[in-house]
């Protein structure tokens, strides 16, 4: 190779080409640039105009040297120059290259296969051959041309675990089967395994053994640990080293599903130790959420740890005694363990025959008292497979017969018939406060508030084995949370309820710190060899030596104990493993794990694994010309004027200057939202059908005005809303005329839809159709409320009950016609347990506002009045036809009054029975 | 049998041409609204003029019976004069018509074709026969004419630049020549000589295209014309342009002295210009001429 100014040519005589360059030069400036043909008709009037003489019609200067360039490019770039030629003394002879290939080499894997690059090119140069084995996964050696190996190079990948003393053995083997000597070349991940020792005299028995290895250890993270509320993170290196900080990430998935980092800590090793230890305290939530923790910057098995069930999130599932009732939030018996329970579980919906096969961690049971006997025996089955059952006493519980006589076998005392109660009017004493925690008990050392009190309790019957099972108990020795186990699981009773009627425990911190020694306490289970006896479990991600996951596959299941107890090689891979619903990390460092440097015999040369790469320039030169002559092309074309670089220039420049529009609010937006929300507005649907959109209108203009006169409701002038284009949150009722012809809104358009009932909402829908649409006919406008309503989120419907909230809101009122009347007008139906009570003359219905009042009654045509504020069609005929109208007046009013005030009026029928109760 | 088939089918293709060129050209007469188109004058014709008194040497028979039983005068009614006049057109049809220097914009020879037979329309309209000038169709009235008109201007010319049609003209006729006029101006002023000592009057448009009247273009180029019958070739365009509009400024000049020598009238058309000013414009120069 000819080396000029640190550049070398590989095939130098092609340069000699450059001589020609001067010829060309003179070749290309005699020829001028080639015609363009044209269609021109009155080329009459051109013939006998002369070209002015001093017209050049040569190739410009600058065209010229352009080319040349590109000639030149052409020339020197085929003649292969390289940049920074190695200069290295090359042997002679096979050489073998050894590869470690490790996960503690996965890191430094791009570099590793750069240097081997190198020297494949370097052989290939001399003419050696070479041979590429992986002690990870040996082959017998076979010698051929290095360029045959570059191709194999990226197929070459680290494993996720260490050479084993087998793979030892089968590489030695193979290498006496090899004749005749050769060099090895040994790219080393500076671990120490077994039998290194031997390999090595094995190879410098055949030649000469160059090491290759990185300045910088290999780093492990040993599996996290979770104890006392805290993750254990423990990061090694090979060897004591000098003071490093390393960056542990752990990662998982935010509450939208998306793999991100949740947490980091930054460990610092310092000089002369090996490991380096760090607590990470974590909310249980984010905990739950971790999947893996991983060192930054490190790209290797070692260097990251997967995480199973132990970090997870419960899964609880609350089943109440009674069913609760819509709206009573605060009154429901679940709301304190909702509450509390939900930063840390996840909740299972549903009774407790669905919520069974789900297999969840907890099932708490708040005041049930019957349960049919399969049910039980499913329940038993459960607690016994490990299950933690809570349980709450309530009403139904002090009421009933449950575990009087005998011991249930769902509860962990039996109990006296009706329970107790302190500190009430009727009671002797004070309500009771909590005694500390026994040694014994898990609640031990938890802190009791003094404003704890429980005035109301279930009693425990006295039993000689009642006094192991108390756990917690009141000050005067009263158990208050008993326990017993049942099979691999657990019964706790709280002997109150699961909200604050009974006592103040659910409303203070410690019911809190309470739940969460029971539920962790369940929660972690530790893997003991005896546990997973004779258990199979199925590989699902496998992790490889970058520690990427990936899918298992059809990979084989593994037995339980060879999964904890046997080494990691091809036959038991690392990554995550599964039996029925539990989970199992298999890591590729565990807790016992001792990463060891690598020690070489003294006389053996180690090299660093700098590489000084070449870099041939020819294909650099040769993108060059081709760039230059691309450039000539255009600028041919312009000159030639076959280009129009005016046309292009000018939509280049307009594509400039072109502001993209913003998705800023509008003005129309802002004043839209000012003119709907300045005062209260009623508004209606726009159905592009002009004549029922104008009615609309002037109904609601006639609505307002009667809410004007008679109600201290002031509405402005109704707004018609367009549903794709304007927001609705601002309006407390929409009236929607159905029309045949309307179109469907779009997807978006019931997206906003279905929020603004979901937020409160009301959507008075009317098909106009009373007079043709009778009981069970179907009308095209009623089809088409079919068709519009179907993607809209509305619950059940009845027709209005005759003591619904809507026939008192203002008016007294028994039927609701428009211009028309009879058809019967569905609002949402009450709940199922709505009773009538005695002496009451309503029942107690729903308690929100219905958000949707379905009719065909034509309400705006009745309401409908001019700019005047006359009347604009009829109703009826004479004195009947204006009560009708009046009465339709009245449903609106009724209307608008349940819409701002929901409930108040359903509540003010309590006014006469609460006067009573007080005795006034 | 198979001649005849062939000219069939020949001519199902030259008629399928037909009908949008008429249609283009009744959309665009249709935005002309014509106004009333008597002579002014009493004369022969359809349309009740005025009554007069009956004079001595009026015939009795032309004597009005309903207007003179109201009175003892009798009272003569006259018509107004109602004259159809020719008009005779020719349309260039040669090869040089056929440019449009865009892709956007049509070309000359259908910008051309579409006006004459828009004018057409608007006349036979009017009530005045119309033709070709030549032997090949003389003027005659009503729609059939215009179909055998947009007939005739469906075929092309091969030469590259047609000569106007002048034999056979009809004495005191109107007269409307629309093309390019970049042929030779012997044959022009040939025609518009002839036509003068005929007495036969009219209008010449010139069509032509944005590209020739702005000469746009750069570099070595070869030019030629549509049939290729012509070509120049030069090394720098751009350089010939100031020589070249000086020359088609000339050619009008030339054109503009031609007509005013001989009565007639002038008119300028682009064709990125829309077709109804230049219509406009021939109905105008025709109707005054003609009154």
């Amino acid at each position: 190779m000819t080396v000029l100014a640190g550049i070398g040519f590989t095939a130098p005589w092609v340069l000699l080409g450059l001589l020609t360059l001067p010829i060309l030069w003179l070749i290309l400036r005699a020829v001028p640039p080639a015609p363009i043909r044209r269609m021109f008709p009155a080329v009459t009037l051109l013939l006998g105009l002369k070209d002015d003489e001093s017209v050049s019609d040569r190739t410009p200067w600058w065209l010229l040297l352009l080319r040349m360039l590109a000639a030149a490019a052409v020339i020197i770039g085929l003649a292969g120059p390289v940049l920074n030629p190695s200069r290295d003394e090359i042997g002679s002879g096979p050489l073998l290259m050894v590869l470690d290939a490790s996960w503690a080499g996965a890191t430094r894997w791009p570099a590793t296969l750069d240097q081997i690059d190198a020297q494949l090119t370097e052989a290939g140069r001399a003419g050696r051959t070479v041979a590429i084995l992986r002690l990870t996964e040996p082959e017998t050696p076979v010698f051929q041309a290095a360029e045959a190996w570059r191709g194999h190079l990226p197929g070459l990948m680290p494993n996720p675990w260490q050479p084993t003393e087998p793979q030892i053995a089968q590489t030695i083997a193979a290498l006496n089967s090899i004749d005749g000597g050769f060099d090895t070349h040994w790219f080393s991940d500076r671990l120490d395994y077994a039998d290194h020792a031997a390999l090595v005299s094995s190879l410098q028995a055949r030649g000469d053994v160059v090491v290759y290895q990185a300045a910088s250890r290999p780093m492990a993270i040993l599996p996290a640990a979770y104890q006392d509320g805290l993750i254990q993170l423990t990061v090694q290196r090979a060897g004591p080293g000098p003071e490093e900080r390393v960056t542990v990430l752990a990662q998982g998935r935010d509450p939208a599903g998306t793999a991100r980092v949740l947490h980091s800590v930054e460990l610092a090793l310092e000089a002369g130790n090996a490991s380096a230890q760090a607590d990470l305290a974590l909310p249980s939530e984010l905990r739950a959420r971790i999947t893996r923790f991983e060192i930054q910057g490190q790209r290797s098995a070692g260097a990251v740890t997967l995480t199973d069930d132990s970090l997870r999130r419960r899964e609880v599932a609350l089943i109440a005694g009674s069913l609760n009732r819509e709206g009573l939030e605060l009154l429901s018996p679940l709301h304190y363990l909702t509450q509390v329970l939900n930063p840390t579980a996840d909740f299972v919906d549903g009774g407790l025959t669905e919520v069974l096969p789900a297999n969840p961690d907890v099932i708490v049971l708040s005041d049930v008292a019957q349960m049919s006997e399969p049910e039980k025996a499913d329940l038993i089955e459960w607690v016994e497979q490990g299950g933690l059952l809570l349980r709450f006493a309530g009403p139904r519980m002090a009421a009933s017969d449950l575990g009087r006589d005998t011991e249930d076998s769902l509860l962990p005392a039996r109990l006296r018939s009706g329970g107790r109660s302190v500190g009430g009017a009727m009671s002797w004493g004070e309500a009771k406060t909590l005694a500390p925690f026994p040694e014994t008990s898990p609640f031990y050392g938890l802190d009791i508030p003094d404003d704890v009190v429980v005035s109301t309790q279930v009693m425990a019957q006295p039993d000689p084995n009642l006094a192991d099972r108390v756990i917690a108990s009141l000050s005067d020795g009263t158990p208050l949370v008993t326990r017993k186990a049942l099979g691999l699981g657990q019964v706790v009773l709280f002997h109150v309820t699961a909200d604050a009627e009974w006592s103040s425990l659910p409303l203070s911190g410690l019911f809190v710190e309470m739940l969460d020694r029971l539920a962790v306490a369940s929660a972690a289970k530790s893997r003991q060899e005896a546990q997973l006896l004779g258990t199979i479990w199925e590989p699902v991600q496998i992790m490889d030596g970058f520690g990427t996951l990936s899918d298992a596959g059809t990979l084989a299941g593994v037995d339980g104990v060879e999964l904890i107890s046997g080494q990691i090689g091809p036959e038991l891979r690392p990554g995550l493993y599964e039996s029925g619903k539990q989970k199992l990390a298999l890591n590729v460092v565990s807790e016992e794990t001792q990463l060891r440097p690598v020690v070489w015999p003294a006389n053996m040369p180690i090299k660093g694994q700098e590489v000084s790469t070449e870099t041939p320039l020819g294909g650099l030169l040769l993108s060059l010309a081709l760039i230059l002559l691309t450039v000539d092309v255009i600028a041919s074309l312009a000159l030639s004027g076959r280009l129009g670089l005016a046309r292009t220039t000018a939509a280049a420049l307009a594509a400039f200057l072109l502001v993209p529009e913003g998705h800023a609010q509008t003005p129309e937006d802002t004043e839209f939202a000012l003119a709907a929300t300045h005062e209260l507005v009623l508004a209606h649907v726009l159905t592009g059908d002009a004549q029922v959109d104008d009615i609309a209108q002037a109904g609601l203009r006639g609505l307002v005005q009667t809410l004007f006169y008679r109600t201290s409701v002031e509405p402005a002038d109704p707004i018609g809303v367009d549903l794709e284009r304007d927001e609705l949150a601002f309006f407390p009722l929409l009236y929607w005329p159905i029309s045949a012809s309307q179109s469907q809104p779009s997807a978006e358009a019931y997206v906003k839809l279905n929020a603004y009932l979901r937020s409160g909402g009301m959507i008075l829908f009317d098909t106009r159709d009373a007079d043709i649409a009778g009981f069970g006919a179907s009308s095209p406008n009623g089809r088409k409320l079919q068709q519009l309503a179907g993607p809209l989120n509305i619950p059940a419907l009845e027709p209005i009950p005759r003591d619904h909230v809507l026939t008192r809101t203002f008016y007294l009122l028994q039927d609701f016609p428009g211009r028309y009347s009879g058809t019967e007008v569905w609002v949402e139906a009450a709940p199922l347990d709505a009773e009538q009570i005695d002496g009451m003359p309503f029942r107690n219905l729903n308690d929100n506002v219905t958000p949707v009042v379905i009719g065909g009654n034509d309400w705006a045509g009745a309401w409908a009045v001019d700019r005047n504020g006359q009347a604009l069609l009829p109703v009826g005929r004479g004195y009947a036809g204006e009560r009708q109208r009046e009465l339709a007046n009245r449903f609106g009013v009724n209307l608008v009054m349940h819409v701002l005030t929901g409930n108040y009026k359903s509540d003010q029928v309590h006014v006469p029975a609460l006067l009573d109760r007080l005795g006034q | 049998m198979n001649a005849a088939l062939t000219l069939r089918e020949r001519s199902e293709a030259e008629a399928s041409r037909l009908p949008p060129l008429l249609a283009r050209a009744e959309h665009l007469a249709g935005t002309v609204l014509l106004g009333d188109h008597g002579r002014r004058r009493s004369g022969m014709g359809d349309d009740f003029w005025q009554y007069r008194p009956a004079q001595i040497g009026d015939s009795r028979r032309m004597i009005d019976h309903r207007r003179s039983a109201r009175g003892d005068q009798q009272y003569v009614r006259e018509r107004e004069w109602q004259i159809a006049q020719s008009v005779m057109l020719w349309v260039d049809q040669g090869a040089s018509m056929r440019f449009a220097s865009d892709k956007s914009l049509p070309t000359k020879a259908d910008r051309a074709r579409l006006l004459g037979l828009a004018t057409s329309i608007l006349l036979v309209r009017g009530g005045e026969r119309v033709g070709l000038t030549g032997t090949t169709l003389p003027p005659r009235r009503g729609n059939a004419q215009i179909i055998r008109l947009a007939q005739a201007w469906s075929e092309d010319d091969q030469s590259d630049y047609a000569p106007p049609e002048h034999r056979a003209m009809i004495p005191h006729a109107r007269a409307v020549f629309i093309s390019d006029f970049l042929g030779p101006m012997d044959e022009v002023e040939l025609a518009l000589t002839k036509a003068a000592d005929r007495g036969v009057r009219g209008v010449i448009l010139q069509v032509l295209d944005p590209g020739e009247e702005t000469f746009p273009y750069r570099g070595r180029t070869i030019f030629e014309s549509v049939g290729g019958s012509v070509r120049h070739e030069t090394l720098k365009a751009a350089e010939l342009r100031d020589r070249y509009l000086q020359r088609l400024a000339h050619r009008k000049d030339a054109l503009t002295q031609l007509c005013r020598a001989t009565g007639w009238q002038m008119g300028l058309h682009h064709t990125g210009d829309s077709a109804q000013a230049a219509l406009l414009w021939i109905y105008r120069a025709l109707d005054g001429g003609t009154r």
